[in-house]
């Protein structure tokens, strides 16, 4: 179990680290870069650099939403 | 009080930079209005990281734990003696 925990760990830490460079490189750095270059075609359009975030926050708050919910069903009323 | 001035203080001056660089040509406006949601996912990267972090460096004490393992069964047999006939789960 100990082993999972820090593979998970390792994993979020890894995935978070990645995700900020690429999105760094993305909307930072390709601005200052000619249009014609070859990096440009690793990243989608600028459109995608709002939609995709906001697609997945919406997704993440609304998961969390329903979870908080079926606790709330779940657990037992308070007997007064 | 004073983090959160603090942490008011660096927003102020976050957003007074985005405001001038709005003004200013130096990057298009289409670029600069994308830099809010840029500091949203940095934010959210970090809070990423430092639950990893945490995961990763979560104390454990299993030489401890044996220890509390030995005490309950010593207590166990210690009060089995005193009372015996008593059901220890």
């Amino acid at each position: 179990m100990e082993l999972g925990d820090k593979a998970i760990g390792f994993f979020l830490l890894t995935f978070s680290f990645s995700l900020f460079a690429y999105y760094t490189f993305w909307v930072v750095i390709l601005p200052f870069m000619d249009g014609d270059h070859f990096v440009h075609k690793y990243f989608l359009p600028k459109e995608y650099a709002i939609i995709i975030p906001t697609v997945t926050g919406v997704a993440v708050l609304s998961f969390l939403m329903v979870f908080i919910g079926f606790i709330m069903l779940k657990s037992k009323p308070k007997a007064l | 009080m004073r983090h959160i001035l603090k942490i008011a203080g660096l927003l102020a001056v976050l957003l007074a930079v985005w405001i001038g660089l709005l003004q200013s040509s130096l990057i298009s406006p289409q670029d600069a209005l994308l830099l809010p949601v840029y500091l949203i996912i940095a934010l959210g990267c970090y809070g990423l990281g430092m639950v990893g972090i945490g995961l990763l460096v979560f104390p454990t004490c299993p030489k401890e734990a044996l220890l509390l393992e030995k005490d309950v069964a010593e207590a166990k047999a210690f009060f089995r003696e005193i009372w015996g006939g008593c059901q220890f789960p």
